[in-house]
């Protein structure tokens, strides 16, 4: 979830700021040309994205997708989150200018800690189902680092947000599970028809054997 | 929804014919002022700052009321809670629940400034058209990397749109309707799966015709930027005012002595 303008204290920006710069310089690193393309398409999905909404009773909730970025960019997962904050906010204030910084730790650090959790798959024996189970769980942990820097934020911007931080927080509950779901079943799709399309993809080689 | 914010930027205007490095700077300048202000009768005074900017550059209000529908969507959890769960006494309550006025005056300052500084991003951004902002933002020191990624995403973003249209009319032709179910989110995250391999092939043709017509890694623009008076007194005058916003606030020149509505 993006937050808006307005709300947080100045401290929290330019932490938000400081660490966006940090984290994006690392993640950066001697970034090829033939990369940008690709960042800047998962950045303008994650844009889109974030526009559908599921209708849930009598609100909605939008998707976020933070940790189906991190699944398919990795480390430059973070440049393409930024990208997509940077235009939202310019486009039509969707978050906002001032909170740039922070809404990029919040929604790249959780697309970078998903794409760590995603790394881990290859410790286990390949199935038919791995895929599936630990994209559904880095979608879930990426949305849920979301929520608790969110609510940190709000938690250290005065003690008149704490109540809100504590919303924020279990607002994001029902938002882990649809992104567990959605991303799982993204995870899915892309193995059968794309698979090197994912990270950290091996590609299986085959000893030409000699009859 | 339509995301050319750059729509009006061929109206003839003060603003639209500033510099735009420099309108970003002392426009940019005053958003962070505005974002930090915490009395309320400054905030709506730099809402009326705003709103006569974005008057200067002739937008039609249609056009920017999306962005202030965003805003209010944003924030309508903040009305509700504050008030509610603001620290300290409470006025009255209401069905149990302990409301307190400063909560609502929190949440009414907060409303003000995040709308006067969507006008103002609105006045900044849809002045000029977006590819220029983007160069002006690249003489202001902003990585040049990070400036053809915007333009790329930028672009990417209106074909996208178009994808995820054309790809939507196709499912509801099918019958698909979107619920909070299962069969939705699987459907969805295919949809995604669909949309990122699509676009992921189409990125690698158009990114093999650009190398083919020899990009380099370097956008280059026929943009020349040129700093007049007019420009540097505009800017004189913003920072003026964001001085004399920010010197109110921070003395509190509207805060009565005894508690009271700000």
């Amino acid at each position: 979830m993006h937050i808006a303008d307005g709300i947080l204290s100045a401290p929290v920006l330019a932490a938000g700021f400081g660490g966006t710069v940090v984290i994006a310089a690392a993640t950066m690193r001697k970034m090829d040309l033939d990369e940008i393309p690709k960042v800047s398409v998962m950045a303008a999905v994650f844009f889109v994205a974030n526009l559908i909404h599921i209708p849930i009773g009598p609100t909605s909730i939008h998707f976020i997708l933070n940790g189906l970025v991190g699944v398919i960019l990795g480390p430059r997962a973070f440049a393409a989150i930024m990208l997509g904050v940077i235009l939202q906010a310019f486009l039509f204030g969707f978050g906002g200018v001032t909170v740039i910084g922070v809404n990029c730790v919040m929604l790249g650090g959780g697309a970078l800690i998903a794409y760590f959790i995603w790394q881990m798959r290859h410790r286990f024996p390949s199935g038919d189902r791995l895929e599936m189970v630990f994209g559904a769980i880095a979608g879930a942990v990426g949305v849920s680092f979301s929520g608790v820097i969110l609510a940190a934020a709000l938690f250290t911007s005065g003690d008149e947000f704490w109540a809100t931080a504590g919303y924020a927080l279990a607002a994001h509950v029902p938002a882990l599970i649809i992104e567990a779901i959605v991303v799982g079943a993204c995870v899915t799709f892309l193995k059968k028809a794309r698979p090197d399309m994912l990270a950290g993809h091996v590609q299986k080689t085959y000893n030409k054997s000699v009859a | 929804m339509s995301f050319d914010i750059d729509r009006f930027s061929h109206i003839e205007s003060s603003v639209q014919r500033w510099d735009p490095r420099i309108k970003i700077l002392s426009l940019g300048i005053f958003i962070f002022v505005v974002a930090l202000l915490k009395t309320l009768p400054v905030a709506v005074a730099s809402l009326f700052i705003a709103i006569i900017i974005i008057k200067i550059t002739n937008i039609p209000f249609h056009f920017v009321a999306n962005s202030i529908k965003v805003i209010i969507v944003f924030l309508a959890p903040f009305f509700f809670m504050l008030p509610f769960s603001y620290p300290g006494e409470a006025a009255f309550h209401i069905i149990g629940l302990p409301f307190a006025w400063e909560g609502l005056r929190l949440a009414i300052l907060i409303f003000t400034k995040a709308v006067t500084i969507v006008l103002t991003t609105n006045a900044i951004f849809g002045s000029s058209r977006f590819d220029i902002s983007m160069i002006a933002l690249q003489s202001l020191k902003c990585p040049k990397l990070l400036v053809q990624m915007i333009l790329f995403t930028y672009r990417y973003i209106f074909v996208f749109m178009d994808e995820v249209r054309r790809m939507e009319k196709a499912m509801r032709s099918k019958g698909f309707v979107m619920k909070a179910n299962m069969n939705t989110l699987h459907t969805m995250g295919n949809f995604v799966g669909a949309l990122l391999i699509r676009s992921f092939e189409r990125t690698s043709r158009v990114y093999s015709a650009m190398l083919s017509k020899g990009y380099v890694g370097e956008l280059h623009s026929m943009v020349r930027f040129e700093a007049h008076g007019k420009d540097f007194v505009k800017a004189v005058l913003v920072l003026m005012l964001t001085f004399a916003v920010l010197a109110a606030d921070l003395i509190r020149v509207f805060t009565p002595a005894i508690k009271g509505w700000y």
